[in-house]
């Protein structure tokens, strides 16, 4: 990952300018928008420079990264409401928060598609914790929660995204599964370390440690992958 | 090398679990430590890679249209009113502005009348002295004008007495003696007015002149050559005279008083016998 920063921080960007606006093909994260990455741009490099755009009140850049990134988020938050309603409506708050928010990033401290995961995730935290369904929630995480058994929705023209969830998922098979269940219950059942921790009978500490080391394996693993 | 603990707290930081206070610590050191912010970042993206476990959904497509026209609304709703619209709303500010600006001017004009009035009341104090002097000034002047008046009157007084005076001195008394035994128990006096040219005869005790004669009375001036006649006389019944005389041409200064007795009618000049003389 360092490395990577490394690269990021070396382009040129009067050329990245350019080539944005001049250039029709490349590859894209999910979707067929119009709104085309240049070729040589990393695709962190390219969705700041949309959120950038949004920072602007760029209504296509705003769609575009739209189109990027709500597939995966939409699946996350279905995943965490597990009502298809309510996940839209925690899509449009997520996404009316970058529209509003989007001055706010920062690109030393996230990568556009975590901070997203991040806003997107919290909104379905708030709506979770309004509606009291933690309980219903963490039950059915616990005994459905597999990473591997979610049933895919998406269109065929996503490959990228489901390459990605391939990945990930390969990661976390090689993770204890103790660290798995930890943050399986943290990220898309919204709990504490304190509330996993007495769902789980288990010591803060131990629960605190499992997270710490899953996510660090997970980061290993990701780095190996890629 | 970031210890354990440290990382705990990281994830905790990243998970919004910790307390504002803590969370500004740790949000103050990822600031300042590169590192640090190199590992959280990459803590994130390894927490944020697990939405990509989720099975990816086709999203609503019309969602971004719908966010961006919502936004519009909420723009438009926040932008400034039409002219009418912010006159009517200002209106009441405006109102109370201008009525604090009056009630300001009023205060300011209140404290001048004030001061005005109170400059006024000093004025009219110091007014209300002069006035005091001058009503005893007055009452001073009043009685010295009574002094004056009293004065003036005794200086009519004494005006009139000196003309009294002056008067008497215009007049010449004149005792006529008779020349005549005759005639001794006749009086005879005269009293002339130098100013006026003329004068008084009282006789007394003065028998009849006899048949076709009268008493005739002379002045004489020193300056003329003959006695001028100041008329006839005519004596009643109980001999008692009171007349009032002028010589028949102008005298400049009667020296001395005669009674003579002439023809009825009398004469020019002295002719007949003189009875009675005076100065």
């Amino acid at each position: 990952m360092a490395s990577a920063q490394t690269q990021r921080s070396a382009i040129d960007w009067t050329s990245f300018i350019a080539l944005a606006l001049t250039t029709a093909g490349g590859s894209m994260r999910a979707g067929t928008c119009g709104m085309t990455r240049p070729a040589q741009l990393p695709e962190s490099e390219f969705e700041a420079s949309l959120i950038s755009r949004i920072a602007e009140g760029d209504e296509s850049a705003f769609t575009a990264l739209y189109q990027r990134f709500s597939a995966s988020l939409y699946g996350m938050a279905f995943r965490m409401m597990n009502d298809a309603k309510e996940a839209e409506d925690v899509l449009q708050e997520g996404f009316t928060y970058i529209w509003r928010k989007a001055a706010s990033y920062d690109s030393s401290r996230s990568s556009p598609f975590a901070w997203a995961v991040m806003i997107v995730r919290n909104k379905a935290i708030d709506r979770l914790r309004v509606r009291q369904r933690l309980e219903r929630l963490r039950d059915k995480v616990t005994t459905e929660g597999s990473f591997h058994q979610e049933k895919d929705e998406t269109s065929a023209d996503e490959p990228t995204l489901r390459e990605r969830g391939a990945l990930v998922r390969s990661a976390l098979q090689q993770i204890p599964e103790e660290q798995r269940q930890a943050l399986e219950l943290c990220f898309f059942g919204g709990l504490t370390h304190a509330q996993i921790a007495e769902r789980l009978a288990t010591p803060l500490g131990t629960i605190k440690a499992r997270i710490r080391r899953g996510l660090l394996r997970l980061r290993e693993c990701l780095n190996e992958e890629l | 090398m970031i210890d354990e603990a440290k990382q705990d707290l990281l994830v905790q930081y990243l998970l919004g679990e910790l307390d504002p206070a803590t969370a500004d610590q740790v949000r103050a050191e990822l600031a300042r430590d590169v590192e640090l912010r190199e590992f959280a970042r990459d803590f994130e993206e390894a927490f944020a890679s697990l939405a990509y476990t989720a099975s990816p959904m086709a999203p609503p497509r019309e969602l971004p249209q719908r966010i961006l026209q919502a936004e519009r609304r909420a723009r438009r709703s926040t932008l400034p009113a039409p002219y009418s619209k912010i006159i009517w709303l200002t209106m009441p500010w405006a109102l109370a502005a201008c009525l604090a600006i009056v009630c300001a001017v009023l205060s300011l004009e209140q404290t001048r009348i004030r001061k005005d009035l109170i400059s006024l009341q000093e004025q009219n104090k110091e007014a209300s002295k002069a006035l005091i002097s001058l009503q005893e000034k007055n009452t001073e002047a009043s009685r010295a004008l009574v002094a004056l008046q009293q004065k003036i009157a005794q200086s009519e007084r004494d005006l009139a007495a000196l003309k009294e005076k002056n008067v008497l001195s215009e007049l010449k008394i004149a005792t006529l003696k008779a020349q005549i035994a005759a005639y001794k128990g006749a009086t005879a006096v005269v009293v002339w007015d130098k100013e006026q040219k003329k004068g008084v005869l009282q006789l007394d005790k003065l028998p009849p002149p006899g048949q076709g004669k009268d008493y005739q009375l002379w002045v004489i001036d020193s300056k003329k050559p003959q006695p001028v006649s100041a008329g006839i006389l005519s004596v009643p019944n109980d001999g008692l005279i009171r007349t009032s005389f002028h010589p028949a041409v102008p005298v400049e200064s009667a020296d001395a008083f005669a009674i003579s007795v002439e023809k009825a009618g009398g004469a020019p000049k002295p002719e007949g016998q003189i009875i009675l003389v005076g100065k």
